[in-house]
């Protein structure tokens, strides 16, 4: 992802680059009006966001399409019980992988604890966009505010934040996570049910933590370099306050680079998850995508759908918004006119 | 120079110096009882706290945290407490500077566990920043010499599918499905230079290092794209074209000549986080390096380890960046330092 934001410091779009037509006749756009019209005309683009929208739908939607089709994430307590659902080995006994298709159960069952694959998928979904989501928002609030407080404060703060900057940064992301993980186990080991929303709400605040420095780096780049252009030297001549300089002048200009950081952003969570979970050092209890890929992580010979749907579906909401991504850093980009 | 070389390494042993006091702080500020898991599960409330004074844990952080700083330095002796040294002179473990700690669970020093651990770890490492270094620039310059076709498109857009997969799948495919399902490749399993010749010993890391280099190649075939085709506009290349100079020779002594300082930097990056080690690729394979090591450590709840392999880790990361900002200022006199 670095190299992602290595160009994107590169190419971010100067403020005064963007011609603005005062004529009658045409209707001066501004930059984000645009970068939508690009994006508007970029088929891989539109494939994206229509890919997304479904993904999102779904994810939304979970709940409502497991109750129309009558599939449940976890067995209800009335209901047949696991062990009349699979044979002597935990193998389901009926749709995958030794059975045909069971209407029931469009993914089959999982085995041992036999819970619906499709419903669990959804879930899975559902949970990791949420976890992508908050993550990234949360780190856009974080990142943007250090890297405004240290572009726009010359001296003692802004050398402070740029040394907690780099400090987080040369933490080992993995490690770490590994060397903290048995201490919120620890904390959490006597109850099953306070384990699971701790490790979920813990894998989140542990995200967070470590997903802002980039963007924090990228902010304080910029407010550096545009601090010292005409239009904020002016307004502080014009005795404008600090804070309607920041949020007026310096923000606006930086929409840019956040919406890319954005898009980047939550499949790069999504992906961190599955690899914690995959560790496991990230959710229990909870499905989400990381979870569903390592209980299945040892059936790829007897059971490959079960493992490679949840695969699947990692490899499907990455690739969409990094392509998201990509068009989008293209769009905004003045560079490239088309 | 001479002055930013010296003020960029302080600053990098301020870094580390945080990094270890956070790191003491998180885990032997917290409620857990370090003792009880050195100790091990049966373990009687004397024999803990003959363990506690036998390794500090009986001393308030800082005071243990100054002494794993005197160790780095100086060296200690294990058990730390006087008293245990001198009724049981023959059980005194020596531990060389720069001591990492000592593992009672392991009953080894750590320097000695990480001396075994780590000669895997840069085995793969290297390995794999060859097939991605190699792969990454040939499968650039051919996106970039047939810029919009269907090869440019083909490559661009499989290393991106790839790049979406969970390293974890990666890993899974490569081991379970080229290597011992269809038999393309004997079972990897680590040999030592030494033991197998040189030809054994990569033969062996070819899967886990291309797994390795899998995830990175999209990076760095689109990098190499981007600078190629941006320096293919330059007037020199327009120069060289003029003069009849071969296609070939263009693209690869002129092009790629200023594509090659951003790459290297990304690499030396890239190449040092991958010393921390790749733990998940070393858990699917099996390999004894750092990223295993700390599995285990994870597993037995073993601190010290934890703590030794946090620091190793973020000390790479330091480094590589100490050296990289030092070599850029050096090969490009555009950048000012300061």
């Amino acid at each position: 992802m670095s190299l992602s934001m290595a160009r994107l410091e590169a190419e971010t779009p100067e403020p005064g680059d963007v011609p603005v037509e005062k004529s009658a006749a045409i209707v001066g756009k501004s930059p984000t009006q645009i970068a939508l019209g690009r994006l508007r005309k970029d088929k891989t683009a539109v494939v994206c966001i229509a890919v997304l929208v479904v993904v999102i739908a779904l994810a939304v939607l979970a709940p409502v399409i497991t109750s129309i089709l009558d599939i449940h994430e976890r067995r209800e307590p009335g209901s047949l019980n696991a062990a009349e659902w699979t044979d002597q080995f935990g193998y389901p006994v009926t749709g995958p992988p030794y059975y045909g298709f069971d209407p029931n159960h469009p993914l089959g069952i999982s085995p041992k604890e036999a819970n619906d694959n499709l419903a669990r998928l959804l879930y899975g979904v559902r949970n990791s966009l949420f976890i992508g989501a908050v993550v990234a928002f949360s780190a856009l609030l974080i990142g943007t505010t250090i890297g405004l407080a240290a572009g726009f404060s010359r001296g003692w703060l802004d050398r402070i934040l740029s040394f907690v900057i780099d400090l987080f940064l040369a933490f080992p992301f993995f490690f770490f996570a590994m060397a903290l993980s048995p201490i919120i186990g620890n904390a959490f080991s006597q109850n099953d049910v306070g384990l699971a929303v701790a490790s979920f709400i813990g894998l989140i605040i542990f995200l967070i933590i470590f997903s802002w420095m980039s963007l924090a780096r990228l902010v304080r780049g910029q407010v550096i370099s545009l601090r010292e252009r005409e239009f904020i030297l002016a307004a502080e001549v014009i005795g404008v306050p600090m804070r309607r300089v920041l949020f007026k002048e310096l923000l606006p200009n930086l929409v840019a680079p956040l919406v890319v950081w954005f898009s980047v952003a939550v499949p790069t969570a999504v992906a961190l998850e599955v690899a914690l979970t995959l560790l496991g050092l990230g959710v229990s209890g909870t499905p989400t995508l990381g979870l569903l890929v390592q209980e299945a992580r040892g059936y790829w010979d007897t059971y490959p759908l079960y493992l490679w749907t949840p695969v699947g579906a990692v490899v499907v909401i990455t690739l969409a918004l990094n392509l998201l991504g990509d068009s989008v850093r293209d769009a905004f980009d003045p560079k490239t006119r088309r | 120079m001479w002055a930013y070389v010296v003020r960029r390494c302080l600053m990098g042993v301020v870094l580390i110096l945080a990094m270890t006091l956070v790191t003491f702080t998180l885990f032997f500020a917290t409620p857990i009882d370090a003792a009880r898991y050195a100790c091990g599960k049966n373990c009687s409330e004397e024999q803990r706290d003959i363990t506690r004074a036998a390794l500090g844990y009986d001393k308030p952080v800082v005071e243990q945290w100054a002494g794993f700083i005197k160790g780095l330095f100086a060296g200690r002796d294990f058990p730390l407490d006087e008293a245990q040294r001198e009724a049981a002179p023959e059980q005194v473990t020596h531990c060389a500077a720069p001591c990492l700690g000592f593992s009672n669970f392991n009953a080894k020093t750590i320097n000695e566990m990480v001396s075994e651990a780590l000669p895997v770890t840069i085995s793969l490492s290297v390995v794999a920043l060859v097939l991605w270094l190699i792969g990454g620039v040939l499968f650039g310059i051919l996106a970039a010499m047939r810029q919009g076709s269907f090869l440019d498109r083909g490559i661009v857009g499989a290393t991106l599918v790839i790049y979406a997969f969970p390293s974890f799948a990666i890993a899974v495919f490569l081991l379970n499905y080229v290597a011992i399902k269809w038999g393309v490749f004997p079972y990897p399993k680590y040999t030592q230079i030494a033991d197998g010749g040189v030809v054994e010993w990569f033969g062996n890391l070819l899967l886990p290092a291309l797994t390795l280099a899998l995830l990175f190649l999209a990076g760095y075939v689109r990098m190499t794209r981007a600078f190629v085709l941006e320096s293919l506009t330059e007037d020199y290349i327009r120069t060289a074209n003029a003069k009849g100079l071969q296609r070939k020779k263009v693209v690869f002594k002129h092009a790629l000549r200023a594509a090659l300082t951003p790459l290297v930097t990304m690499a030396g990056l890239d190449f040092a986080t991958l010393l921390g080690g790749a733990i998940i690729t070393e858990r699917v394979f099996n390999y004894p390096g750092l990223g295993l090591l700390t599995i285990q450590a994870n597993a037995a709840f073993d601190l010290p380890v934890l703590v030794a392999v946090v620091l190793i880790a973020g000390s790479f990361v330091i480094l590589a960046n100490i050296v990289v900002d030092v070599l850029y200022a050096y090969i490009d006199p555009r950048v000012r330092v300061g």
